[in-house]
């Protein structure tokens, strides 16, 4: 039997490559998780000054009012008053009221819904007035405040999950299936350039097999490097002592089960390098389909109310927050997504089976 | 020679798009011959060559080797076919050992004797990467390939292309004990000499179509002999309208013309005039094949 025998030649003949790749995506996945503690400082670091100083609560009872309420260690300074200043950020300062000098201060502050009845989102700054001085008591606002990639991604950096998720969102998908494209559009592409067809379909093998020799080759290689990813995202957490806010089982799944994602990657790069017979325009229709599927994928998860979009990519039926935050996942997408990477390659089997092969 | 053929070509056409590669072409190539197969580039050689192993879809026509369909049992016929085309490559970065056990293996090999008896016959290094072998020693590992798996049938694009003359007997050599043992094999060839030296049989093909089919000997004989005559007197043309005389020419008292057959009547006819000069030349196989690729064997 020959099976097997193409498949080993292509890891053999590709092996640097692949070897190289592997090392990029471990000290990758290393550095990112060992950049963890400070970029969470980083995060932290992001409050407003005095925060702790000054608390708002918004009550609602018929109308909306914020109770602000804060306290100042003044010392042995006497405060005259204080301003507070209230705007819809800190650039948008109003002077609005003065009260006396004391050090445990409330203030309430009535506020009317907006158009779509939502409470306004308010900055409040309380300002000491000592003499001709003026000091910061402290800043705070009406509504729980996030960091600017809570709001774009929806996930919490200081969280280890909510950073892994981040990396699974920003730079797998790119990173690697740009690499897969890259080189799986080769796999084939090389054999038809490097006059290597004739030589290889002088051998008692179909065009079936071979691709999907080929195919399983790529599919094998992106399965081991996944799995060192995921083992290698266990140990990097657990150097870092986080094991006890995410399990290890889904740390390893959420690189895992990505593999399918990567298998229609793969599937559709063979199907481009046999159609169009020529690397640079099949690594273009593999770029195009990966960084388009991309686009949508960002704007679904950025844009309201387009977040349907995100059905019509594959990336999202890898639902890797689910697996880190909630430990489920979707075994129906999964299996959907192996059907259909098994389509595109039959796909790309049949157009084979009807082309000549060039010389 | 067993009349059995291994190759069998019926009204084989393959088109490009409108450019026609190859226009009912009918061929045979029986069991234990080498069979050499002539034309001018893109006359179809490679075309017909790659139509027969399924590497092109023929657009009609029937192929069969070993009785069988060259499309439905391409590989059932690749078990038993070697393969060296004309133009190839082979992974660079590996070596010739590793490609040649590659391609061994998957013809469901697994003795390497000849493979080496080979390599060494061609004074091949099989322990060096590919991408660092010279024209020629990338050719060898080709006919090593196309040999080694011990296969009934041989097929070759130009197989002695990039080998210096020492090497090219040697492969002349070993095309002839192939034979000999029993193999068949159908090869191209640009080198009308090799084809001379090495094949029982020549198919030669112009603009696609098969112009001739023949024995090397016989067709010598076939082409016949170009007799050139100086008169003393003028003669008659129709003199020399006689079956077996082709391209008769009158140039005032200087005649040309190709005997075909007839040469007893001709010589008889000649002999009747007072002749002041005549030559009389037998084609050599390289004027032979090019007045086939020129003009199709009909214009001498």
């Amino acid at each position: 039997m020959n099976i097997g025998k193409t498949m080993l030649m292509e890891l053999k003949n590709s092996w640097k490559g692949l070897t190289l790749f592997l090392i990029i995506v471990i000290l990758l996945i290393a550095g990112f998780v060992q950049a963890h503690p400070s970029i969470r400082e980083g995060f932290e670091e992001d409050k407003l000054d005095g925060e702790d100083n000054v608390e708002v609560k918004v009550r609602e009872d018929g109308e909306v009012t914020v109770d602000l309420s804060w306290t100042y260690w003044a010392e042995d300074k006497e405060v005259d008053d204080y301003t507070v200043l209230v705007g819809y950020s800190p650039s948008m300062i109003v002077p609005l009221n003065r009260e006396d000098g004391i050090e445990t201060t409330t203030f309430s502050y009535g506020l009317e819904r907006d158009d779509e009845g939502k409470i306004p989102e308010l900055y409040f700054a309380v300002i000491a007035n000592i003499g001709e001085d003026r000091e910061l008591v402290g800043m705070e606002t009406s509504f729980e405040r996030r960091d600017s990639l809570m709001e774009i991604w929806g996930v919490d950096m200081r969280d280890i999950r909510g950073m892994i998720s981040m990396l699974w969102d920003m730079w797998w998908v790119l990173l690697i299936g740009l690499y897969l494209g890259y080189i799986s559009v080769n796999s084939v592409s090389k054999d038809f350039e490097e006059r290597r067809m004739d030589v290889i379909f002088s051998t008692p093998i179909s065009k079936r097999q071979y691709l999907l020799e080929k195919f399983t080759a790529l599919a094998l290689y992106m399965l081991f490097l996944l799995t060192v990813s995921g083992l290698i995202m266990v140990a990097a957490v657990g150097s870092l002592g986080e094991l006890n806010s995410v399990s290890s089982t889904a740390l390893f799944l959420s690189s895992v089960l990505s593999w399918p994602i990567f298998l229609v990657i793969i599937a559709f790069s063979i199907l481009g390098a046999v159609y169009l017979e020529d690397s640079r325009k099949a690594i273009g229709f593999s770029f195009l389909i990966i960084l388009v599927q991309y686009g949508i994928n960002v704007v679904a998860g950025m844009a309201e109310g387009l977040e349907y979009l995100g059905s019509y990519t594959i990336i999202s039926y890898w639902d890797h927050e689910a697996i880190l935050f909630d430990e489920v996942h979707s075994v129906g997408n999964f299996v959907f997504i192996l059907f259909l990477a098994v389509l595109i390659i039959l796909g790309a089997i049949l157009i084979f089976e009807k082309k000549d092969i060039p010389v | 020679m067993d009349k059995k053929p291994v190759l069998k070509i019926r009204g084989l056409t393959k088109k490009y798009g409108d450019v026609v590669g190859v226009k009912d072409l009918d061929l045979d190539v029986y069991l234990g011959e080498i069979m050499g197969f002539l034309g001018p580039n893109g006359a179809g050689k490679t075309t017909t060559i790659r139509c027969c192993l399924d590497l092109l879809q023929k657009t009609d026509g029937e192929v069969k080797i070993f009785g069988l369909d060259s499309h439905e049992n391409a590989i059932e016929i690749r078990k038993r076919t070697g393969y060296l085309p004309g133009d190839f490559g082979m992974y660079d970065d590996l070596k010739v050992k590793t490609i040649l056990n590659y391609l061994l293996s998957q013809s469901g090999v697994s003795d390497k004797t000849k493979m080496h008896e080979l390599s060494d016959r061609l004074e091949l290094d099989i322990g060096r990467r590919y991408g660092n072998l010279s024209k020629g020693n990338k050719q060898k590992v080709g006919i090593v390939q196309a040999f080694m798996a011990d296969q009934d049938l041989i097929i070759m694009d130009e197989p002695t292309s990039g080998l210096d003359p020492l090497m090219q007997k040697k492969c002349y050599e070993l095309f002839r004990e192939e034979r000999d043992n029993g193999k068949t094999i159908f090869m191209s060839s640009h080198i009308l000499a090799e084809v001379e030296e090495v094949c029982d049989r020549v198919a030669i093909i112009r603009n696609a179509r098969l112009q001739v089919v023949e024995k090397i000997d016989s067709l010598k004989d076939k082409m016949g002999k170009k007799l050139e005559i100086e008169f003393e007197n003028d003669v008659d043309p129709k003199l020399f309208t006689m079956e077996g005389v082709e391209d008769f020419n009158l140039d005032g008292r200087h005649a040309t013309m190709i005997v075909t057959s007839n040469l007893d009547e001709v010589i008889k006819r000649i002999s009747k005039q007072n002749v002041m000069n005549m030559s009389f030349e037998t084609f050599s196989l390289d004027q032979l094949f090019m007045t086939y690729y020129t003009s199709g064997g009909k214009g001498r």
